[in-house]
């Protein structure tokens, strides 16, 4: 076994909220070391891989799996990684890399609603959260203020403070779909960690579209941004180290993890306080690994809640043409939504959701769509034209409840390292089938609105993933039914924290990031509490400089 | 409340009405002040990254060391809340403080010793109302020996000062005589655009012909077609100081874009049409070197084979179209055209790529182009943080072969010594600077003599 490295914080997971909880208590005068399974990536290889490639629909390519620490791919074929034990798929993809799977996101940073966090007493449905809105809005505002949120003043949110910046400029499809809908639905610009001017050294959106293979002039936040900030604040980052075990004492406190390099030598880190952020299938597939004679059904597990509960946001779509050019693609990929439908008395019934208008170029799904309907010639480069101008889709982000029996366990399949890989097990209930079902009604007023024609459905029963792994790693005041405690530590062992978003007991209908990060700074706050005289006084200087 | 006491308190509150009217001055001087001390771009150095207006402490690098800017808010204990008019005049004016002492020509007074008696009542206004008190002193500036007597500045003052206001030249438009102004006092263009000699002093004679700013270069603005600005129209130089582009010519960054940011935009649209007006009648100077017009270089091109070829490993092997294909073409696009009709410039036609002196072009690739008032804030992200020495040395050349000045290059040692904050002031150039103090040293005492000598014949007579 290789020397023994050691800080007072370690941290699994360079993510966007592994970095920032380490950014944090780097700048509280912690040490601390972050492992990262997978490599470190550079910008320029990612937008260089993704000028080449002639799949500018498959977002992952740009992000091809090291064989030491693989993540899900389905394009051009499943590569077998996350296992799926059904009935329905759950076919998440994520980024395992320094930096994480922000790399390519959408940048959506939306807040939760306030009654989202407790839909139990509410509604009767799902569970409440150990902690209220109110809590938790100056940790929103300070991950806002972090990743440089902007956002309208409409999103339904409560927050005490403005945000960082104005919303970014509408592109003109969603000024149109503004306009046509005025009156029935609010289409309000969505609250995203992307510039709308330059901020924290970044500049402002110019609309390259590419959100989510990559955006090639860091207009938007990514988590390798709050890895190179939490490296100037001191903590140390080991990419390529693939942890497989964490080691507890008698006491039941953990002393130190294990970690492979990509040549299989073993190495153990110790430390004081450890924070498993690697995600809502890969932490509790850790825990589940962690197994131990004191721990036989894994670490944190007394309520055998590890894994379970997993959640995403399924999402069904109309596309359709409109009656009038809008040309989808100019601007960032996803700029409008409704956000009427994410709250009601109707949670008892049916799902509540969030309808998200698509801002990408359809230039390649409508040429797809000709090539298979054999059009060629002069009628393909007309109707290309055509199509493309006029084509929009709108989609659903459904709320799904905590189900324990939607779960991520261990495979008997194991990867190259020899580590079992992760196994979905997954099932979408009536509660959400109800929701997907009332909000064709909207769909169809929607497509009604902007005199749509050649109205599709996405396939009856068939549900998109979102990528926002929930639920996995759930927060609860009871340790018999939760994994973590309200502040992210974990019912069962005193020094071992939990940030991510698997921490989140309930998915609502918000794209789960901001909700993480804020949790997260929470946490670090919890166990290093922040110089606060300094850091009110420096931004009262700040703000006097600025006037 | 008794009779008289009331009668006192009227009184006395009259008399501070009174006093405040007396002490307020109009309106019109005050903004007049404002808008002198912006064109001044007093704010630039007197203020530190993320510090208050005005309240100094910015280290500016100087060849004789690290000069620390003061603060000139009226604080009375920290700034310049007790000069007398007459103080601020002579500080401004003639570099001298109310102590007495002279000040470093870091301190653009020889330009602004151009702002007559009337520009001068109007700033100190402006200092003293407009602008917000701080009560904290930066840390003073410490020079080395001989740097650090301040008096050796007097006999450079006796060599290069000249303490005249502006005076318009009467055969001269009223346009061309305002941009004159403007050009040779406040907004002191020749303080970084006229190269200086062995003291460091601005060679008249060479006026605007470009000059070092730090690690970069502030280039030729004479009326020179080639080597300057003249073959620029009225309206694109009007463009560049207002916005810091001008299409198909070249953009503001580094210092520049600062001067564009803190002052040049805030002028009147009359102002800068003077200012461009006077720039064309500049004597040109031109550089053999340049043998054609700096922003007439290069076209479109691309190499198609980029797409083909796969990366290397060692990401410092990468050749320059891969580097520029992988950090540059999302936005200035495959060909260097650049987009939203030169709002992301071209590459070619682009003063940025047409010089042969070629650190502007690494400076804008090490640190990008940040504008810090506006809204608008990074105009070009900065690659110093994900490109190596040799990878800006490889891109710089190829940006240079296929749309810039094939005769220029990029070197790895220059990319590595502008990183780290410019050329070290290394021993030859500290001992020229050494003599050229003893020069000045001998100079006084040469001076000193001569009036002694004076005094004591005029005693005798």
């Amino acid at each position: 076994m290789a020397a023994l490295a050691s800080a007072d914080i370690v941290v699994i997971g360079a993510g966007i909220v592994g970095a920032l909880v380490a950014r944090r208590l780097a700048q509280q005068g912690a040490s601390v070391l972050i492992l990262e399974a997978g490599p470190r990536l550079d910008r320029g290889r990612i937008v260089a891989a993704f000028r080449h490639s002639p799949f500018k629909g498959n977002w992952m390519a740009p992000y091809p799996p090291s064989p030491w620490a693989p993540h899900p791919i389905y394009v051009p074929r499943d590569n077998g990684y996350l296992k799926q034990a059904g009935p329905y798929p759950y076919p998440a993809e994520y980024i395992r890399a320094v930096g994480g799977t922000t790399w390519h996101w959408a940048a959506q940073a939306w807040r939760l609603v306030p009654n989202d966090m407790r839909i139990k007493s509410l509604y009767g449905v799902g569970v409440d959260w150990p902690l209220s809105y109110e809590e938790l809005d100056p940790w929103y505002q300070e991950a806002e203020e972090i990743l440089g949120v902007a956002g309208a003043d409409n999103t339904g949110s409560p927050r005490q403070k403005p945000f960082p910046m104005k919303p970014v400029a509408e592109p003109w499809a969603m000024h149109r779909v503004r306009e046509r809908l005025a009156g029935v639905y609010p289409v309000v610009a969505n609250t995203v960690a992307r510039n709308s001017r330059g901020y924290d050294g970044r500049p402002a959106c110019v609309g390259n579209n590419s959100c989510q293979p990559i955006c090639p002039i860091n207009a938007q936040y990514l988590g390798i941004n709050a890895v190179e900030a939490a490296e100037a604040a001191g903590a140390k980052v080991i990419p390529n180290a693939v942890v497989y075990r964490i080691e507890h004492d008698v006491q039941g406190r953990i002393a130190a993890v294990h970690y492979y390099a990509p040549d299989k030598s073993e190495h153990r880190v110790t430390g004081k306080t450890f924070i498993l952020a690697a995600n809502g299938i890969e932490s509790p597939k850790l825990l589940l690994l962690s197994a131990s004679s004191k721990y036989p059904n894994g670490l944190a597990n007394r309520s055998g809640a590890v894994g379970r509960h997993l959640m995403d946001h399924p999402s069904t779509s109309l596309t359709f043409y409109a009656d009038e050019e809008i040309w989808l693609g100019r601007g960032p990929q996803s700029p409008s939504s409704i956000n009427t439908l994410r709250d009601g008395a109707f949670r008892s019934q049916h799902a509540p959701y969030r309808l998200d208008f698509t801002n990408i170029s359809q230039v390649l799904n409508v040429t797809n769509d000709l090539i298979k309907e054999g059009v060629y010639g002069a009628a393909f480069a007309k109707q290309l034209r055509w199509r493309a101008a006029r084509q929009i889709n709108v989609k659903n982000v459904l709320e799904v409840l905590p189900n324990p029996d939607n779960r991520i366990t261990l495979s008997s399949e194991k990867d190259a390292m020899g580590i079992p890989k992760p196994e979905a097990h997954y099932a979408i209930d009536a509660y959400t089938r109800r929701g997907a079902e009332v909000s064709k009604a909207d769909f169809a007023r929607i497509a009604e609105l902007m005199g749509g024609t050649g109205l599709r459905y996405s396939a009856e029963g068939s549900f998109a993933n979102n990528q926002h792994i929930t639920g996995t790693l759930s927060m609860g005041n009871d340790p018999a039914t939760s994994v973590v405690d309200a502040f992210g530590r974990s019912h069962d062992h005193e020094n071992l924290f939990v940030c991510g978003t698997g921490v989140m007991p309930t998915a609502a209908t918000m794209n789960s990031t901001l909700t993480a990060v804020a949790l997260a700074l929470r946490t670090a706050e919890h166990i290093l509490p922040a110089k606060q005289a300094v850091v009110a006084n420096a931004a009262g200087d700040r703000e006097a400089g600025l006037a | 409340m008794n009779a008289p006491l009331r009668y006192l308190v009227l009184l006395g509150l009259l008399v501070a009405v009174l006093a405040q009217a007396a002490d307020n001055p109009d309106a019109t001087l005050l903004r007049r002040g404002q808008y002198l001390a912006t064109a001044s771009d007093c704010v630039a150095c007197h203020t530190s990254p993320g510090g208050k207006p005005y309240a100094g402490g910015l280290s500016i690098a100087t060849p004789v060391g690290n000069i620390v800017s003061t603060n000139i808010t009226p604080s009375k204990t920290a700034g310049i809340g007790h000069y007398t008019e007459a103080q601020f005049s002579d500080a401004l004016r003639h570099g001298i403080r109310a102590d007495g002492k002279h000040l470093y020509p870091a301190m653009p007074y020889t330009a602004y010793a151009q702002l007559t008696d009337a520009d001068v009542q109007a700033m100190y206004a402006y200092f003293m109302h407009d602008v917000a008190p701080v009560d904290t002193a930066p840390a003073p500036t410490r020079l080395a020996f001989p740097f650090n007597v301040r008096l050796l500045m007097a006999s450079w003052n006796w060599l290069f000062l000249d303490d005249q206001p502006f005076k318009p030249d009467p055969g001269k438009s009223a346009e061309w005589n305002r941009g004159a102004f403007l050009v040779r006092g406040p907004a002191h263009c020749s303080t970084c655009h006229t190269p200086r000699n062995l003291l460091m002093a601005e060679q008249s004679s060479r006026e605007l012909a470009g000059g070092a700013v730090g690690t970069w270069f502030a280039p030729n603005i004479t009326s020179d077609a080639t080597s300057g600005i003249g073959n620029w129209g009225t309206q694109q130089l009007v463009d560049y100081l207002k916005s810091g582009h001008a299409s198909g010519k070249g953009q503001a960054a580094g210092p520049m874009a600062e001067a564009v940011d803190n002052s040049l935009r805030h002028l009147t649209d009359a102002d800068l049409q003077a200012i461009a007006a006077y720039l064309k009648t500049v004597p040109p100077r031109h550089d053999p070197a340049d043998t054609r017009a700096v922003d007439r270089w290069g076209g479109p091109s691309a190499e198609p084979d980029v797409a083909r070829t796969a990366l290397p490993g060692d990401a410092d092997t990468m050749s320059g179209a891969q580097v520029y294909d992988a950090y540059c073409a999302s936005c200035h696009q495959a060909r260097g055209e650049g987009s939203f009709d030169g709002g992301l410039p071209p590459l070619f036609h682009n003063t940025a790529t047409g010089r042969t002196h070629t650190d502007n072009l690494v400076m804008v690739i090490l640190d990008g182009i940040r504008w810090h008032t506006d809204d608008s804030g990074v105009h070009m992200p900065g690659f110093a943080h994900e490109l190596s020495d040799r990878q800006i040395a490889t891109l710089g050349n190829w940006l240079l072969q296929h749309y810039g000045n094939p005769a220029a290059t990029v070197s790895v040692k220059q990319v590595r010594t502008l990183r780290t904050g410019g050329a070290a002031p290394h021993l030859v150039l500290l001992a020229r600077l050494a003599m050229a103090a003893i020069v000045l040293l001998l100079i006084f005492a040469a001076t000193w003599l001569m009036r002694r000598r004076k005094r004591h014949a005029a005693k005798t007579f």
